[in-house]
């Protein structure tokens, strides 16, 4: 029964012994002036526990006078009794109470602002644009208007598509999404040029506008001039600029080196065991457990305990525990052609994240190098892909 | 005496009435061997951790038992709680 003890609780009730020989008549005595008695329980021959509400406590006196027994409160419990002990205990309430004060109003106040999702606009710049429209720390977080100030952010900064500004407790997280910017096109009208994005050796050529000014088999490299769109004829008087596009294929290249020892030096633990204890203060280092490691070959495990103040801002004060393992070298070969198939499986994966997906692969040339104890591999790529790249043509007036 | 209460049980008898408030006589319930309740009793005759005798109309209800508890005592009601083994009246 919770209700009814939460009830009793709240009215307050006192636990009390009864010593007397006839407790049974005391018991009578009770029910017929109604007074409530629970929990009522024989503890020796002349001694009985009971539990009595306030009111009827003090009923129960004239009661003991008259069939001689003698009550003892063994324990007061309740609500009333609580709020009597605490009220004599002023300095605690209103330490209470000012603790909670103090805690509602550090809260409203914004302690860190951290922005994510920018990738190429800088993050100083946007807090110190977000410092001068109100939002810093230490800035009481209902002076600010979130809404007022994410418009201000975006006609500030054209590059950012999207800004949210959310407050989580003393913390402000902004959020912004930056815009795509699109492939810079090129008129149709506007004269332009065709150069090389990539090096390689030319392979294919389709002028569609312009005048090509390499041939199969040019070497060209980053930045090159393929097509022109400054077009000079023997009949024009002066030369006629054209927006000048088209394809280049060329061969281009792809190529990685990775070299890798044979033996393979692994330590093993020997279970010798040696453990440090330090602790550092600021810059200053205490050895408070332990010497010198007794072990000239050891692996070292590093444990450091910090005492975090709140999210990044920690105390100067570290507990470092440092675990020595005796150890043993033993030197490992490897097999060759494992480390062969390994080595051609990174390659190939670290290679084909650069190789846009429209290249066609015309070849691959792997050459592996032993010099002693080194494996080294070379692997190349040849993929023929368009490397056509329109740049606006400068025209110098005359 | 003797007489009106025979007279009342016809009574009661005859139109179905409960007993217990009729006559005047107790309703005992069990919970198990948990918890007894005792509805309408006189008073407590004796009350130790292993016997609890209560004066009733129909003479004395004598409960034993082990730890015997008394959970709730009213005017109308006493709740026994504890290891019921016996219950039983005596004259």
């Amino acid at each position: 029964m919770l209700i009814l003890r939460l009830w009793n609780y709240f009215r307050g009730y006192v636990i009390i012994n009864i010593e007397g020989l006839n407790l049974e008549r005391f018991i009578n005595m009770c029910i017929e002036k109604n007074i409530y008695l629970w929990n009522i329980q024989r503890k020796s021959y002349t001694t009985l526990e009971a539990r009595v509400g306030i009111k009827g406590f003090k009923d129960l006196r004239k009661i003991t006078r008259r069939c001689g027994c003698k009550i003892s409160i063994a324990r007061k419990n309740g609500y009333p009794f609580w709020a009597h002990k605490v009220k004599k205990r002023k300095m605690l309430l209103t330490g209470a109470f000012f603790s909670l004060l103090l805690i509602v109003v550090a809260s409203s106040f914004i302690y860190s602002v951290d922005i994510i999702g920018n990738e190429r606009v800088e993050e100083d710049l946007i807090i110190n644009a977000l410092g001068e429209m109100g939002l810093k720390p230490g800035v009481n977080r209902y002076s600010v208007n979130l809404r007022e100030i994410e418009n201000q952010m975006l006609t500030e900064f054209h590059q950012l598509a999207w800004v949210g500004i959310e407050l989580r407790g003393i913390y402000a997280k902004i959020e912004v999404v930056e815009k795509i910017q699109p492939p810079e096109i090129i008129d149709k009208d506007t004269p332009c040029n065709v150069i090389a994005k990539k090096n390689g050796v030319i392979e294919r050529i389709i002028a569609r506008n312009g005048d090509a000014v390499v041939e199969k088999g040019d070497i060209v490299s980053e930045g090159d001039l393929l097509i022109t769109g400054m077009v000079q004829r023997d009949s024009l008087q002066s030369p006629l600029y054209v927006h000048a596009y088209g394809e280049i294929y060329a061969r281009t290249y792809y190529d990685i080196i990775k070299s890798v020892f044979l033996t393979e030096i692994k330590k093993e633990k020997t279970g010798e065991e040696y453990s440090r204890k330090m602790l550092r203060i600021g810059q200053m280092e205490l050895t408070f457990h332990g010497g010198k490691v007794p072990f000239d070959n050891y692996i070292l495990e590093n444990e450091i305990k910090t005492i975090t103040l709140w999210r990044n801002i920690k105390l100067p004060v570290e507990i470092m525990i440092e675990d020595y393992y005796e150890a043993v070298d033993i030197e490992e070969r490897l097999d060759i052609e494992e480390v062969k198939i390994k080595m051609h499986d990174e390659a190939i994966h670290e290679l084909m994240e650069e190789i846009p997906l429209e290249g066609e692969i015309t070849n691959t040339i792997i050459d592996f190098q032993n010099t002693g104890d080194l494996l080294q591999g070379k692997f190349t790529i040849e993929v023929i892909e368009n490397i056509a790249q329109q740049k606006k043509l400068d025209i110098e007036e005359d | 005496m003797k007489k009106t209460e025979e007279i009342k049980k016809t009574i009661a008898d005859i139109l179905e009435l409960p007993q217990d408030i009729v006559l005047d006589l107790p309703k005992i319930t069990m919970v198990g061997n948990l918890q007894l309740y005792v509805e309408n009793h006189k008073g407590i005759v004796e009350y130790s951790s292993n016997r609890v005798r209560i004066f009733t109309k129909c003479g004395v209800l004598r409960v034993i038992g082990k730890n015997l508890l008394l959970k709730n005592i009213v005017l109308e009601e006493i709740v026994i709680v504890g290891e019921i083994r016996e219950v039983e009246f005596d004259d």
